[in-house]
This record gives structure tokens, C-alpha cells and sequence, in this order.
């Protein structure tokens, strides 16, 4: 911006330079052609002056009339004359005076010499006048003469210094135009660089930098440059770009999820198939037995119990396999209502503690209810779960301790075996899905999904579920529910 | 204590399978006339065959501590187990090149038939029984 106020005064003082020499040259011009036709006009004077004097130094001498005309004519051009050389020699009041002095002279010359002289050779005779006309009238003439000389050389001499100080003042403007112009175009050029530097490659990199864009090069930055609206492209295109590859990183990372969650599927149904296939393979198996050969009745009964009970195992695998879909789908509804975690635990400890002879289920609660919101349907499965679990990983039997209590804001229950333990490999996975580590060569059934779902149900009540471990000695499992607030 | 093998002595088969009730069907498919080894999972199934010899072998793909075809593997590295007869019996249907490749000599997928298992026994026994 300053650059560029600064180029156009200086190419404005440039062509003020340029006008002023040449109104220099002109006005130099004007005064010399001014000085010639005062020249001329004296010359013209000069000859006029000689015209009266041949004229009347003739006349004077001879007598003869015929003579007196030169003097006739330039005595009558003579006041023409003087009026348009008065006229001209009048630019500068020193000119003015110098004519005015001439004028007199000539004046005087005329009206007190020529003139008296002319008009007494008419009346008198030539003779008796000659020697003071030759002696007065040479004389004056000379002196006229002298002056128109004077007047001359100081008209010429003024107009030569004039010329020469317009001609000087006139080298000088042009030499400063002529600088004025390098500077200029130098100026220019510096200008032209300059927006080349500031504007032209700022907006080719930006372009570049948008065609890598469009590329795919979405890691394209822009190295800060240039000032103004060309800084804001430049900080604009950086800030698209940030974006652009904020949104691609997004979308990357979204498509990676919904390749993991496609592959985690694609694995579930592998591992339901597979799952399934075991319990199929004894119901089908034996039935095909029982078709087939010839087995007695205490083999028929035994068989048909695998069946049935390989057939219960088949309709629990689906429906936890649905459990866990809903629960990773989000889909499984929770009811919220304010139930008793206590009677819950005591329901399920109920339910189990006539299945196996060679456990003792100890259950400890509160008198006061355990109130948490919730869905007792869906706690019961828990509780339900960590009961199976801790009697089918207590083969030998043994105390199973239920406790239920409360702690400041929370409702913990835990289960507490003395069965084999949780291997310390199998810790960290334990609430995977399809986990049941060694539990199959101890012919201990199990989907391999019931921590998975226990695990998702708790957390859906914004509970937490964990346990402690040693193998050998036994394992305790416990949840942990916000209570609920009174309202 | 110890007999000479009588020529009809039984031949020997070891099921190693995790499933109870499917070793119990195992046994069932092959019917009377086979002594029986069973193991529940991979190492103890390795054990006993190195120390039982079997004819032949059953043996799942899906067993606990060492998988079945890791078992195969290590069974055709060991010099007098290398010739053994081995069917493969697995859920997962789609193993069966891998388990051929292991050096299974069948593949029988579950459920089975069990008198196709049958004949897939009958055929290896009797192939293995004929002195060359």
C-alpha cells in the first residue's frame, strides 16, 4: 500500500518536472524569438533613421527636392515605427526604459534637429547651412546610432543570458525527469517484484497446495506468509485443510470401528455355530443311536436324559446369543423400577439351593430392603449366573457365601466359592465372551457368555461387576448398584 | 500280569474329546469290540496316546490347553505315532483342509452320523490291519 502511494507521487513529481522544463524550453523560446523581433524592429528603426538622414543630408546639400525622398517616406513611417517597436520593446521595465531613452533620442533628433534643418533648406539657401548640417547633423546621427548600438548588444546580451539560464533550468529538468523516470521504472520493477513476492506466489502456493488437497494429500500445510487478505487465504486454507483431515481421520476411524464391530460379528456367528454344532452333535448323535441299534431300557433312559438335557442347553446358548446381541446393540430394555436387591438375592438363593446336595448356600442380608431402580428380572439373571457359577466351579461342594449390604451409596452383593479358582491367565478375559477356560475338560457346561451378559446387565443398571481369585481355594464375585434415591 | 496279545485282541481306539457325551457317543457309533482310552483335552490326550499306542485315534479340534490340530501336529512329529490313524471330528465345518493338511487321514464334521464315523473306522483299521 505504502509502496505503491509512493510510486504514484513519484511518477507525478516526474512528470511535474517534465512540464516544468518544457514550459522552460518554451518560455526560452518565447523571450529569444521576442529578442529577435525586438532586433529586427531596432534594425528596422536603425535603417529608418539612416533613410531620414540620407534623405535630408541629400537635400540639404544639393537643394534638389527630388532627394528629400527618402526622408519624406521614413518621416512618414516613422511615428508607425516607433509606436510598434514602443509596443514590443516592453516586456520587462529596464527594456522599457532603455526604448523609451531611445525614442527620445530619435525624438530629438527629429523634432530639434532634422526636421528644423529640413525646413529651413527649404526657405534658405543650401550653402550657408552645409557646414553645420555636415558638423551637427553628422553628429547627432552618431550619438542616435551609438545608442541603437547600445540598445542592441544589451538586448542581445539580456536575451543570451536568458536562453542560456532557460536552457540550464530546462538540462536540469530534463536530467531530473530523466532520473525521476529511472527511478521510476526501478520502482516499478521493485513493485512488480514485490507483489510477485507478496500476492502472486502466496496465491500460486495456495493453489498448489489446494491441487495436493485434491490429491488426497490431506497433510498439505501452507507456511504462513504474506499480510492482509493474502494472510487469511493463506490461514483459511490452513484451517481447511486441519479440518478436512480432522473429518477423514474421523471417518477412518468410524470405518475401522464398523470393521472391527463386522469382523467381532462375522466371529460371533462363526463361534454360535460352532457352539451350537456341540449340543447338536450329541441330540442328534443319540437319537440316531436310539434309531438305530439295540439298546436297553436303562441305555434308552440314559440317552434320552443327554437329549433332553443337550436340547435345554441348545434353547439357553440362543437364548443368551439374543441376550448378548441386544445388549451390544443397546436394544435390551431395563426397567427402572425401585425394587429390593435383598429379596431378589434371596429368591435365586432359594431356587438353587435344592440342585446340588454337596452345597451350602449362606446367604447374609439386612433386615431393611435393598432399594436400588432397577429391573428385577434382569438382577435375578445376574445373581442367578454368579450362583451357577460358583456351584459348577465348586465340583467338590463346599459353603457358597451370599452377602448383601450397603455402603454408603451402593448396594454390593457378592458370592464367595471355594471351588478351583480362576486361573491367573484367564483373569484379565473372564468377562469375554465364550471364556470358560478349562471348565470343559472339567465337564463343567456353560455357554461361555454368562459373565459377558452379567457384566452388561450391571452396567446398564450404572453398576460394576469384579471378582477376586486364587486358584485352588476359590473365587468371589461381586456387583455394585448406586441405590436408589429416595424419592 | 502282562499276556501275550492274543490275535483277536481288540484294537485300541483313543477319543480325545472334551464333551463327555460325546465321547460317550463316540464310543457308541464304534460299537462293541474296541478297547477305549478317552481324554478330555489336548495334553493328557498327547500322554495317552504315547503311552497307550492306539490304532486309532478320534480327535476333536476344539480341546482345552492345546488345540486339536496342534495335538496332530505333534503326533505325526513322534516316530511311532507317526502312522496312526487319526479322524478328525470338529464343529467347525469349514477346518477340514486344514486338518487333511495337519495329516488327518478323515474328517468327519459335527453333529456326525454315527455310523458314518463307524465306517471312517472301519475303513482306517482295517487298511492299517493288513500286513504288508
Amino acid at each position: 500500500m505504502v509502496g505503491s502511494a509512493l510510486l504514484a507521487l513519484l511518477i507525478a513529481a516526474v512528470f511535474g518536472v517534465l512540464v516544468y522544463a518544457v514550459t522552460t524550453l518554451d518560455d526560452a523560446t518565447k523571450r529569444e524569438r521576442h529578442a529577435k523581433a525586438v532586433t529586427a524592429q531596432t534594425l528596422q528603426l536603425e535603417k529608418l533613421m539612416l533613410d531620414l538622414d540620407t534623405g535630408l543630408r541629400g537635400f540639404v546639400l544639393t537643394g534638389k527636392r527630388d532627394l528629400l525622398g527618402p526622408w519624406t517616406s521614413a518621416h512618414a513611417a516613422l511615428p508607425g515605427r516607433l509606436k510598434a517597436f514602443r509596443r514590443l520593446a516592453s516586456t520587462t521595465s529596464d527594456e522599457r526604459r532603455r526604448a523609451e531613452s531611445l525614442i527620445a533620442a530619435i525624438d530629438q533628433y527629429v523634432s530639434g534637429y532634422a526636421e528644423p534643418v529640413v525646413e529651413i533648406a527649404r526657405t534658405t539657401p543650401a550653402a550657408s547651412r552645409t557646414a553645420i548640417v555636415r558638423v551637427e547633423g553628422a553628429q547627432e546621427l552618431a550619438g542616435i546610432r551609438s545608442r541603437f548600438g547600445d540598445f542592441l548588444s544589451t538586448e542581445n546580451a539580456l536575451s543570451a543570458a536568458r536562453t542560456s539560464a532557460a536552457q540550464r533550468r530546462s538540462d536540469e529538468a530534463i536530467a531530473a525527469a530523466v532520473a525521476g523516470l529511472i527511478a521510476s521504472a526501478l520502482l516499478v520493477t521493485g513493485f512488480g517484484l514485490y507483489l510477485s513476492r507478496s500476492i502472486a506466489r502466496p496465491v500460486r502456493e495456495v493453489a498448489d497446495g489446494a491441487a495436493r488437497l485434491a490429491g488426497g494429500d490431506l497433510a498439505t500445510r501452507l507456511k504462513p506468509q504474506g499480510f492482509g487478505e493474502v494472510e487469511e487465504l493463506t490461514n483459511a486454507f490452513n484451517r481447511m485443510a486441519e479440518r478436512l483431515e480432522a473429518s477423514r481421520r474421523e471417518l477412518e476411524a468410524q470405518n475401522e470401528r464398523l470393521r472391527e464391530s463386522e469382523s467381532a460379528k462375522s466371529e460371533l456367528v462363526s463361534v454360535v455355530a460352532h457352539e451350537l454344532r456341540t449340543p447338536l452333535a450329541s441330540v442328534l448323535g443319540f437319537t440316531s443311536v436310539l434309531r438305530q441299534r439295540e439298546v436297553t431300557d436303562e441305555q434308552r433312559r440314559e440317552y434320552l436324559g443327554i437329549i433332553e438335557a443337550q436340547a435345554r442347553r441348545l434353547a439357553a446358548l440362543v437364548n443368551d446369543f439374543l441376550d448378548v446381541q441386544r445388549l451390544e446393540e443397546g436394544n435390551l430394555s431395563i426397567a427402572k423400577e425401585l425394587i429390593d436387591v435383598g429379596s431378589v438375592v434371596r429368591e435365586q438363593t432359594e431356587l438353587f439351593a435344592g440342585q446340588s446336595p454337596k452345597h451350602l448356600l449362606d446367604v447374609s442380608l439386612p433386615e431393611t430392603p435393598l432399594a436400588v431402580r432397577g429391573d428385577s428380572n434382569r438382577l435375578a439373571q445376574v445373581v442367578a449366573n454368579l450362583l451357577s457359577n460358583a456351584i459348577k466351579y465348586s465340583p467338590q461342594g463346599g459353603v457358597v457365601r451370599v452377602t448383601g449390604k450397603r455402603e454408603d451409596s451402593i448396594v454390593r452383593v457378592s458370592i464367595q466359592d471355594e471351588g478351583v479358582g480362576i486361573p491367573a491367565e484367564l483373569q484379565r478375559e473372564i468377562f469375554g465372551k465364550f471364556v470358560r477356560g478349562h471348565a470343559t475338560a472339567e465337564g463343567i457346561e456353560g455357554s461361555g457368555l454368562g459373565l459377558a451378559i452379567s457384566r452388561s446387565l450391571v452396567e446398564a443398571h450404572g453398576g460394576n461387576i469384579n471378582f477376586e481369585s486364587t486358584t485352588g481355594r476359590g473365587s468371589t464375585f461381586w456387583f455394585e448398584l448406586p441405590t436408589a434415591s429416595p424419592e | 500280569m502282562t499276556s501275550l496279545p492274543e490275535p483277536t485282541a481288540a484294537k485300541t481306539v483313543l477319543i480325545c474329546e472334551d464333551d463327555s457325551n460325546l465321547r460317550t457317543l463316540v464310543r457308541l457309533a464304534l460299537g462293541d469290540g474296541y478297547r477305549f482310552f478317552e481324554a478330555p483335552d489336548g495334553p493328557s490326550g498327547l500322554a495317552l496316546a504315547h503311552r497307550t499306542h492306539p490304532d486309532l485315534i478320534v480327535l476333536d479340534l476344539m480341546l482345552p490347553g492345546q488345540g486339536g490340530l496342534d495335538v496332530l501336529a505333534d503326533l505325526r512329529r513322534a516316530d511311532d505315532l507317526a502312522e496312526t490313524p487319526v479322524i478328525v471330528i470338529s464343529a467347525w465345518s469349514h477346518s477340514d483342509e486344514a486338518a487333511i493338511e495337519a495329516g488327518a487321514d478323515r474328517f468327519v464334521a459335527k453333529p456326525f452320523d454315527p455310523n458314518e464315523l463307524r465306517d471312517a473306522a472301519v475303513a482306517l483299521l482295517e487298511d492299517d490291519g493288513v500286513p504288508a
